[in-house]
């Protein structure tokens, strides 16, 4: 009953923060990612919330009375053999599958991967580019490692002693504006970890590892998460554009052109994965260059939209 | 403020527009598939419309009991269960005494009377039946008595707030117009 009643609240709930983000016309990534915290952790205590507060809840008589009954459809009978329940519990076991696959076995391969002095690292002149871009930046400063690679790399490490590592081709490719700008978003990352969240955020993802509806909105939140540390980039930069410019070489180096077209991408799975990131990069290019949203106090909509959820999802059995 | 107004007015629309579609899903298993678990006006009805036979009903009932019940809800899918659901005579807003049927090989159905503690459970043979007594309390530290066997194809279950004495009247007077096993 958990975990049909989880998905049930998951599924409702995500309808309910995307049409308050749609009508409040909520953009700051900030606000939108609180927004979608909901939808993460509502559904992983709702159930045990709402039968600890009204244990009459889980009764028949409840369940006739319910908004909807998920027991209705669950019982139905496809060509009088097979219930759908069946169906919904491969349904569940197969995004559980997807989520071995996709989230947990890279984590275990990096983990167990050996570690060595694998990457071939240099620490940037002092009068380099880098360096300069760097310094220019206000606030404490990361270490910052040069990659011998003839791709466009990128990352940062966190933890005790974060480091920034971006790979020489791209400095090359990148102007000051543009290095000064990503070395920002970097920072971004490396300033949002000290803060637990996303580990909070991944460990809560886990406890549904079923949950389709809760796989979709953690990959939201991620995205979110990108865009937050593109504002940390313009607010410590002051020039947005520097960004896009970066973003766009960075993932259209032939000047406009997919790194990895799709049409190349031979399994579907890739194809769309590839789709869906090429829609947020160009989402987050297209933030950058229009204006800043106006910053708005969503207190208001948040908190209709906790009562809301909270309500509707009580008469959802 | 205009704005957190207007926005609330579309997310107003957009949540009834939810509402409505969640109830018509509700509706939906019902209407394609006979024998869902829904309300009935007599037990008649549910002989008629479910073929559930027979359904059992006490011909006893306490003062204290008001009669016809409140409710009557029945299924023959995924599992035939009938539950019949009775008031205080003297307060027409709180139950006193759930009956449920369910066939055998099924879990009962979950009632909104329980027994919150059970002090005592013991083996109570009756009329050719063993039945499993338990004393207790429902909420709010009421006396509650719950008894549970098997007739025929079914399990019946009765539950109510007051002492077993009167709940075992009731199920003799159950089994009584089913002598036959």
């Amino acid at each position: 009953m958990y975990l049909v009643q989880s998905f049930l609240h998951s599924l409702i709930a995500a309808f309910i923060v995307d049409t308050a983000l749609i009508a409040w016309n909520i953009e700051a990534p900030v606000m939108r990612q609180r927004f979608r915290l909901m939808v993460l952790v509502m559904p992983i205590v709702s159930y045990p919330l709402y039968q600890f507060l009204s244990p009459e809840r889980g009764s028949a008589l409840f369940r006739l009375d319910a908004l909807f009954d998920i027991g209705r459809w669950l019982d139905l009978e496809l060509w009088g053999a097979v219930p759908v329940g069946v169906l919904f519990l491969l349904f569940l076991a197969f995004t559980a599958v997807i989520f071995v696959i996709q989230e947990m076995l890279p984590i275990a391969r990096h983990t167990l991967t050996p570690r060595g002095d694998s990457l071939d690292t240099t620490v940037p002149e002092p009068e380099s580019r880098v360096t300069r871009a760097l310094e220019s930046l206000p606030g404490g400063k990361p270490e910052v490692y040069i990659l011998d690679d003839e791709e466009f790399v990128m990352f940062s490490s966190t933890g005790k002693n974060p480091a920034v590592y971006l790979s020489g081709r791209l400095v090359e490719a990148l102007s000051l504006d543009e290095l000064r700008a990503a070395l920002a978003h970097e920072i971004g990352h490396i300033g949002r970890s000290r803060r637990p969240l996303m580990v909070v955020v991944f460990l809560l993802r886990i406890l549904m590892f079923y949950n389709p509806i809760i796989l979709m909105e953690f990959r939201r939140i991620v995205q979110e998460e990108e865009k937050i540390c593109d504002d940390v980039a313009a607010t410590l930069t002051g020039n947005r554009a520097a960004l896009a410019g970066a973003l766009r070489k960075f993932y259209y180096p032939d000047g406009g052109e997919q790194k990895h077209p799709m049409p190349d991408t031979p399994r579907l799975r890739d194809r769309i994965e590839e789709y869906s990131h090429t829609i947020l990069i160009e989402s987050r290019i297209s933030r950058l260059e229009e204006p800043p949203a106006p910053v708005m106090k969503g207190a208001v909509a948040f908190i209709t939209v906790l009562v809301t959820i909270v309500s509707i999802n009580y008469y959802l059995v | 403020m205009k704005k957190t107004l207007g926005g609330l007015l579309v997310f107003v629309i957009m949540i009834a527009v939810l509402l409505g579609l969640l109830q018509v899903l509700n509706w939906i298993p019902a209407a394609v598939q006979e024998g869902a678990f829904r309300k009935y006006a007599s037990i008649e009805e549910i002989r008629a419309h479910l073929k559930i036979n027979p359904v059992y009903t006490p011909i006893y009932y306490p003062p204290s009991v008001q009669w016809p019940p409140a409710l009557i809800a029945a299924q023959a899918r995924p599992y035939p269960a009938v539950l019949t659901e009775f008031m205080k005579s003297d307060d027409r807003n709180e139950t006193i005494l759930i009956i449920t049927q369910t066939a055998r090989s099924h879990p009962p159905l979950a009632l909104r009377l329980s027994l919150t503690e059970v002090r005592e459970t013991v083996k109570y043979p009756f009329k050719g039946r063993v039945a499993v007594l338990e004393v207790g309390v429902c909420r709010k530290e009421e006396q509650c008595s719950r008894m549970v066997w098997d007739e025929g194809e079914f399990r019946l279950s009765l539950v109510m707030r007051s002492s077993p004495v009167e709940l075992v009247r009731i199920a003799e007077s159950i089994v009584a117009q089913h002598p036959e096993r």
